[in-house]
């Protein structure tokens, strides 16, 4: 009973209201006379003459005012500094696939030259097939991002371009040279002699580095400036060229292009194996794979010695720049970038233990990978260990301090110099069990040879563990100084062991040859996340770079007082850098996709008659 | 089902891409904006300087990047900052702690102090560019770890002349000297300096004053 009478209170109310409504809607459209003001009170409004008033005043503030110099403009929806932002790191990203790809296609192509395997020759035109769209695309960016430079930052780009106006022309006719270089070797390719050839992709080479010196010279500049007065006006244009971290940027750019150079033309390949119909191209786009991976791994090895240098001056420019970059709000970002470096180690080593399938006789050191995966890890966790921790209030009185207790020290440098030395011979090794694999020493030193590459391992990983731990009890100055012994040894092992190695097995007994084509497909997964992976670093590397400065357009020299003179956090950061790859790889497949199309068959218009056919 | 593998690459790139996304977010998130501008005051009392210092070198003066306070043991990269007013003018023979202090900051490079490496920047120039009356203020804070406070912000250094953040292009001009009255005689005057006087001797964006004509009767 009571729940009829309320369901019939709730009708009730539902009924009013769509009476209510209905009735609403009605009078709406009832009608009614429009206002219309009495005539005898509405006053006479001289409208004509109020409006040409305000047009000829307006015309005279026009004509009266004056020039005023625009520090900044803004771009609509996602700010000036976002757009700069994806556009100079997509123009950084496809210069270093055009800046590397030309540097291996060239050793490869002198390779084949030397040993007279068309098979390298080949590859190296394949190599280069990818460069005339991403040559082009670098240039759009390029445009693209000087634009963007004088539309939104007027006054900063005025200021570089009083600085550096005398670089800007060689640049252009440089890169007028490097278009000519490029084209004459990718459509000369079989047409010219091998030498002359070979001069041209030199000539290519020499032109795309110089490019890149120019460029980094006006990026270094802005972290590091030199060569101008207190005030910033310019003194001497080759010392603002050559600036503290000049070189450095340098070298690192050169090794780190050729990396992810390597790394995206291994995915190209990868992406070719997958969609391989034939086991005669499965075999090529395996080696081109490989090859490409190999290069990628190759450049990788050194680049964190590269990085040292680099940190090194900067360190050496401001301490202050230096300790914001490692102890101030970007400390974090590198515990990001141990994760990507990580995964690469990982996935690299992984690569070459899958590559180990195809090799007949590799089994005797397959039974060696479990231990490297251990040490891979070990090293891996001890680079991505944090100094402090987040943690509560509670957590911190628990653990007495931000910094674990135990985990602390792991944190800091003298572990992850270490950790990052063994990461890195681990691989070497990785490679090296590769290399031997279905070979068998036939030298009469063999034992010895083998004896001797095991003691320099043993001895280089030892001065590296022993300087790592000595550290902790040393002051700063001195265990700053330490990554140098550690890392030479690295080098002195690596390269020691390699000329070892290439003696210990010429004429080595061969179980067979490699078969390729005959690899898992998640081998080349692994390529093709390698490749986001070093594309990923390189964006989140760049922000770093870039980002350093932090409210200073060129670091002490001029401020930044536009909207954005703040530093983002690392979270948004890594998502513009995660839009910015994906953006990259969408752009980077339409290059592979244009790529293929030369293999294609031509089109033909179906015969008449056949198309009724297959309509009906 | 078999996906296609142009699907299988776009969703590990997508995957890869987003799991580098996550570990982003997992860090601190902090965003580090330039740093504020503190209202310097000409007639300021020591206690006021020492609170203003403080604040200066946890700011724009950027100070606790590099040094500590109070920190007993472990690696030192730069000198611990505790008992600094007790030792400092007994650093260098004939050289007061003010002048010692002010002189770390001003030519950090001229005395080094033993087992440490030169590496602090000359705070009075960009990207630092501390104003003279801020320097002032931190020399308060710093004499008062382990000392007395004895500098006033009528006090002269051999050093001031205008320097700060005006090197940097794209600084806020500085308020003219005329802008900034400065309460004649503040130090001996004990009546409270009327707050009008209070003229921002940083407007903005690291812009140094203007040097502002020495008070009448000022001195340290």
């Amino acid at each position: 009973m009571k729940n009829r009478m309320l369901l019939a209170v709730v009708a009730a109310i539902v009924g009013l209201a769509v009476v209510v409504g209905i009735a609403k809607f009605l009078m709406h459209r009832e009608y009614h006379a429009p206002y219309r003001p009495d005539p005898s009170v509405v006053a006479e409004t001289p409208r004509d003459q109020g409006l040409a008033d305000q047009k000829a005043e307006q015309e005279k503030a026009d004509k009266e005012k004056p020039y005023q110099e625009v520090e900044y403009r803004a771009f609509p929806k996602i700010g000036s500094r976002v757009a700069i932002w994806i556009v100079a790191q997509l123009h950084l990203l496809f210069a270093a696939f055009v800046l590397a790809v030309p540097l291996f296609a060239l050793i490869i192509e002198f390779i084949g030259y030397r040993t007279k395997d068309p098979r390298y020759d080949r590859l190296a035109h394949e190599f280069t097939k990818l460069l005339s769209v991403s040559f082009s695309l670098t240039g759009t960016f390029g445009a693209f991002l000087t634009f963007m430079l004088i539309i939104l930052y007027p006054k900063f780009t005025s200021y570089l371009v009083s600085v550096f106006s005398i670089t800007f022309l060689p640049y252009v006719l440089l890169f007028f040279a490097e278009a000519f270089f490029l084209y004459t070797y990718y459509y000369g390719w079989g047409k010219f002699s091998p030498r002359v050839h070979l001069l041209l992709g030199l000539g290519l080479n020499l032109v795309g580095t110089a490019i890149m010196l120019i460029a980094n010279a006006w990026l270094t500049f802005m972290t590091s400036p030199s060569g101008i007065s207190e005030k910033g006006a310019l003194i001497s244009t080759w010392d603002a060229v050559t600036n503290y971290t000049w070189m450095p940027i340098n070298i690192h750019r050169i090794i780190a292009n050729v990396a992810f150079g390597g790394s995206i033309a291994a995915a190209y390949a990868a992406i070719k194996f997958l969609g391989a119909k034939t086991d005669e191209d499965r075999a090529h786009y395996d080696w081109m794979g490989y090859i490409g991976n190999f290069v990628a791994i190759c450049a990788f090895l050194p680049l964190p010695f590269a990085g040292y240098y680099l940190a090194k001056e900067i360190y050496a420019y401001s301490q202050t720049l230096g300790l914001t970059m490692m102890g101030g709000a970007f400390s974090w970002l590198f515990i990001i970038q141990a994760v990507l470096i990580g995964n690469l180690f990982l996935a690299a080593n992984y690569y070459l233990w899958l590559g180990m399938g195809r090799i007949a006789g590799a089994e005797q050191f397959q039974k060696y990978i479990k231990y490297l995966l251990i040490l891979v890890a070990i090293c891996f966790a001890v680079w991505a260990t944090p100094r402090s921790i987040i943690s509560t209030v509670s957590e911190v009185r628990a653990m007495g301090g931000s910094s674990h207790p135990a985990l602390g020290f792991l944190g800091v440098m003298s572990a992850k110099n270490t950790a990052v030395n063994i990461l890195i011979l681990t691989t070497y090794i990785s490679f090296l069990l590769y290399r031997r694999s279905g070979k068998t020493a036939t030298v009469k030193w063999a034992k010895a040879g083998n004896r001797a590459q095991l003691a320099i391992f043993l001895v280089a990983a030892s001065i590296v563990i022993f300087l790592g731990v000595y550290g902790y009890f040393v002051e700063a100055a001195v265990r700053i100084a330490f990554s140098i012994p550690q890392v030479l040894s690295v080098l002195v092992a690596m390269i020691s062991v390699t000329v070892i190695d290439v003696f210990l097995f010429k004429n080595a007994k061969k179980a067979g040859e490699p078969r390729w084509g005959q690899i898992a497909p998640v081998s080349q997964y692994v390529l093709i996340f390698i490749a986001v992976t070093f594309t990923w670093l390189m964006g989140l590397m760049g922000y770093v770079r870039s980002g350093l400065r932090q409210h200073w357009h060129v670091y002490g020299v001029m401020r930044d007082t536009s909207v954005d003179a703040f530093t983002p956090t690392l979270g948004f950061a890594t998502k513009i850098v995660s839009v910015t790859v994906l953006i990259f790889f969408l752009l980077i497949s339409f290059v592979f996709w244009l790529a293929g199309l030369g293999e294609k068959k031509d089109w033909e218009a179906k015969p008449k008659a056949a198309e009724e056919g297959a309509a009906a | 089902m078999k996906v296609p593998v142009s699907l299988r690459i776009a969703a590990l790139a997508v995957a890869t891409t987003g799991f580098y996304t996550y570990v982003g977010q997992l860090v601190p998130q902090k965003e580090v904006h330039p740093p504020e501008e503190i209202v310097i005051a000409k007639d300021m009392k020591p206690e006021e300087m020492q609170k203003v210092g403080r604040q200066i070198m946890e700011g724009k003066g950027l100070c606790f990047t590099c040094h500590t306070i109070g920190k007993s043991s472990g690696p030192f990269r730069f000198p611990d900052l505790g008992g600094i007013g007790s030792r400092a003018g007994t650093r260098i023979p004939g050289m007061s702690d003010v002048e010692y202090i002010a002189q770390s900051m001003y030519e950090p490079g001229k005395y080094i102090v033993p087992g440490f490496n030169p590496g602090m920047p000359e705070i009075s120039k960009p990207p630092i560019g501390l104003t003279d009356d801020e320097i002032l203020a931190v020399i308060a804070y710093l004499q008062s770890l382990g000392g007395t406070t004895t500098v006033t912000m009528q006090t002269k250094l051999p050093w001031q002349a205008g320097g700060g953040g005006d090197a940097a292009i794209g600084a806020t001009p500085a308020a003219p000297a005329a802008e900034a009255p400065v309460t004649s005689g503040a130090t001996d005057s004990a009546a409270p300096a009327p707050t009008t006087s209070e003229a921002p001797a940083t407007p903005g964006n690291g812009a140094a004053p203007a040097p502002a004509p020495a008070a009448p009767g000022s001195g340290r």
